[in-house]
C-alpha cells in the first residue's frame, strides 16, 4: 500500500496545500514554521480520522476558520487508488469517507496502511501509564496477525461486562453468586490475550535490542510484564480467588487489563529513570523493531511519520537510521534543513513552504 | 426551517423518534406521505395500529403471537421434547428458515448485560425454568449470541438447568465457504475444539 498524495484545505496553518508522494523515504524540508509537522498531522489525519498532537479535533480548525479538511491519495496492492478524506467542522462534527462515502473504522482501516509516528509529544507512549503502551502494543498484534485483532476489544467487553457488576456488588446490589459467568467470560476473553501479548514481544525483542544500540541506547530491553498468566481455567480461578476484594473495590484487580510493557535500558526503567534522548531512542527503537517484524511476516508494513527526528542525532546515528529506512515501506521523514538529512534520504524532498495549489474546484 | 403545519410536524416529529431516521429522512417521509393517495397512507395507519393491538407475546414462549399462543407452539406437529432458547424474537425466523428445527422455542427478551442493568429478573429466565420443570422437556438448546453477553447468559441457564435436562450450545464455526486464511483465531479455535469425526 502506498499513499501517493496529501491534500491539507485548510489544515491549521496549511491553506490548500497538495503533496505527491513517491515510495521510500520522503524528506519535507523548511525552516520552522513553515508547517512541516502540520502536512504529516493532515496526513496522519486523512489516513486515521484522529490527531497524534490532539485529542480534540478542531484544533485542526485554522484560525478564525469554520472546517479542517484533509486528503489522502491510497493506492492499493491492485494498483487501485481510493480517496480518504477525513474533516472536522464546528457546526457538523466530524466525517471520515472513503471514496465520498463514510464507511465504520473497520473498514477504513483495511483501506489504509497502518502509521506509526515518531513526535515529541509521542514519548508519553514511553512515560506515560501502561494503558498507552498496551494499546500499543495490542495495535501491533492486529497488524501482525489480523486473526487476533478481534482480541482486545473482546476482552475490553469482557471486563467492563464484570466490573459493571462489581460496582454494583460494591453497592449493595445484586448476589455474588452472578460473578461465575462473568469470571469466566473475562477469562476465556483474557488468556487468548495474554498470549498473543507474550508471542508480539518475544517477536520484538531482539529487533528492538538491535535498533536501540545502534540508537546509542544501552542494553535496550523490551520486556511484558503480564499481570494473569496461563490457561483459561487457571486466570477464571485467579479471578475467583480476588472475588472479594474485587467487590470490595468495585472493579477488577487483577487481569491483563493491568499487564505492563516494559522498556528498560540496561535493567532500568526508561519511563521511570529515562532521559528525554533515551526515552527518544527508545520510542524509534520499538517502532523500527515493529516495522522490521511486519517486514519480515510480509504484512502491510506501516506508514512511519518521523517528526523532527534528525536533530538529536549524532550524523553517524542519522546514517544508520537512514540505511535501516531503506529498506522497504514508504517513510516521511522532516527536517529543518538538508544539512541534517543524509544523502540516501535526499532523493525526495518536499520544500516547505510549498507552492499553495490553485483554488479550483472545492 | 418553518415547521409548516402543526399535524406535519407532528408526523415529522413522531418518524424521526424510529430507529435510523433522522430529522431529514423524517421530512422526506412525511411529505411523501402527503403527497400518496389516501389508501395508501391509511394502509400504513392501519397496519400500526393492528400491529400495537394484535401483536403481543406468546403466553408459553414469548415468542410474537396473534393471540394467547404463538404460531409455533400452537402446532401439534411440532417436538414438544426440544426447547430452543433465543434472545429476540427476530433470532426465530432465522432458525426456522432452516428448516432443521422441529421443536419449540423460549424468547428471553434479551440477554444478561450488567453494564445495561439487565439481570436475570429481567429475562424470561425463570419461566423457563418453570417451563423445565412442568416436565415433558429432554434437551434446551441454546441459541443465544456468540456475543460476551450472550454466551454469560448461555452459561447461566445451563448452571440453573444442570442435572434437570439435556443442554446444549449452538456451535461456533467456520462459515460455509469461507477462507480459512481470513478466520479469526477466536472462531477458528472454537471450531478446531467443536470438530467431528467425518463417517
Amino acid at each position: 500500500m502506498l499513499v501517493t498524495a496529501i491534500e491539507a484545505r485548510p489544515l491549521r496553518s496549511l491553506d490548500r496545500v497538495r503533496v505527491e508522494l513517491a515510495p521510500g523515504i520522503v524528506s519535507v524540508i523548511g525552516p520552522n514554521g513553515t508547517g512541516k509537522t502540520n502536512l504529516i498531522e493532515a496526513l496522519y489525519f486523512a489516513l486515521t480520522g484522529r490527531s497524534f498532537r490532539t485529542s480534540d479535533r478542531r484544533d485542526l480548525i485554522p484560525f478564525g476558520g469554520s472546517l479542517a479538511r484533509a486528503e489522502a491519495t491510497v493506492r492499493d496492492e491492485d494498483g487501485i487508488e481510493h480517496q480518504l478524506l477525513a474533516a472536522v467542522s464546528r457546526s457538523e462534527g466530524r466525517r471520515h469517507l472513503i471514496d465520498g462515502s463514510p464507511a465504520d473504522p473497520a473498514t477504513i482501516a483495511r483501506a489504509r496502511p497502518p502509521v506509526a509516528v515518531f513526535a515529541p509529544d509521542r514519548l508519553t507512549l514511553v512515560k506515560g501509564p501502561p494503558a498507552e503502551r498496551r494499546a500499543h502494543l495490542d495495535g501491533f498484534i492486529a497488524a501482525r496477525w489480523p486473526a487476533r485483532a478481534e482480541l482486545r476489544k473482546r476482552f475490553g467487553q469482557a471486563v467492563a461486562q464484570r466490573n459493571a457488576l462489581l460496582s454494583r456488588l460494591a453497592a449493595g446490589y445484586g448476589s455474588p453468586a452472578d460473578l461465575g459467568i462473568w469470571d469466566s467470560g473475562m477469562a476465556e476473553a483474557a488468556a487468548p490475550l495474554v498470549e498473543a501479548r507474550a508471542e508480539a514481544v518475544a517477536d520484538l525483542a531482539t529487533a528492538f535490542n538491535e535498533a536501540a544500540t545502534e540508537l546509542g541506547l544501552d542494553e535496550g530491553a523490551l520486556e511484558y510484564a503480564p499481570r494473569a498468566a496461563g490457561s483459561t481455567e487457571e486466570i477464571r480461578a485467579g479471578l475467583e480467588e480476588r472475588r472479594e476484594q474485587d467487590i470490595r473495590l468495585g472493579r477488577s484487580s487483577w487481569g491483563p487489563h493491568l499487564d505492563e510493557l516494559k522498556l528498560n535500558s540496561a535493567g532500568r526503567s526508561l519511563r521511570r529513570f529515562g532521559s528525554q534522548g533515551q526515552q527518544r531512542a527508545a520510542l524509534l527503537a520499538l517502532l523500527f523493531a515493529e516495522r522490521q517484524a511486519l517486514l519480515e511476516a510480509r504484512r502491510v508494513v506501516p506508514l512511519l511519520l518521523l517528526d523532527d527526528v534528525m536533530s538529536e542525532l549524532d550524523p553517524g546515528r542519522r546514517e544508520r537510521l537512514v540505511n535501516r529506512l531503506g529498506d522497504g515501506g514508504q517513510v516521511l521523514i522532516t527536517a529543518a534543513d538538508e544539512e541534517s538529512v543524509p544523502v540516501a534520504a535526499l532523493e525526495t524532498v518536499v520544500r516547505m513552504p510549498p507552492p499553495q495549489t490553485e483554488s479550483a474546484a472545492p | 426551517m418553518s415547521d409548516g403545519p402543526a399535524p406535519l410536524a407532528r408526523l415529522v416529529a413522531e418518524l424521526s423518534r424510529l430507529p435510523g431516521i433522522g430529522q431529514r429522512t423524517a421530512q422526506r417521509l412525511a411529505f411523501h406521505l402527503l403527497r400518496a393517495p389516501d389508501e395508501e397512507a391509511f394502509a400504513l395507519g392501519d397496519a400500526i395500529r393492528e400491529v400495537k393491538e394484535k401483536v403481543g407475546l406468546c403466553e408459553e414462549c414469548f415468542n410474537l403471537a396473534e393471540g394467547p399462543l404463538c404460531r409455533i407452539c400452537g402446532d401439534q406437529n411440532r417436538d414438544r421434547a426440544t426447547i430452543c432458547v433465543v434472545e429476540e424474537p427476530s433470532d426465530v425466523i432465522p432458525i426456522e428458515r432452516t428448516h432443521e428445527y422441529r421443536g419449540l422455542y423460549h424468547v428471553l427478551g434479551g440477554a444478561l448485560s450488567p453494564i445495561d442493568g439487565v439481570d436475570a429478573e429481567d429475562l424470561k429466565i425463570g419461566e423457563l425454568r418453570r417451563r423445565v420443570e412442568r416436565g415433558g422437556v429432554s434437551e434446551v438448546v441454546l441459541a443465544t449470541n456468540p456475543t460476551t453477553t450472550g454466551e454469560a447468559t448461555a452459561l447461566h441457564i445451563a448452571e440453573m438447568l444442570r442435572g434437570q435436562v439435556t443442554v446444549t450450545r449452538l456451535a461456533s464455526g467456520l462459515p460455509v465457504g469461507a477462507d480459512l486464511e481470513h478466520a479469526d483465531e477466536v472462531t477458528l479455535g472454537k471450531a478446531l475444539a467443536g470438530r467431528r469425526s467425518l463417517e
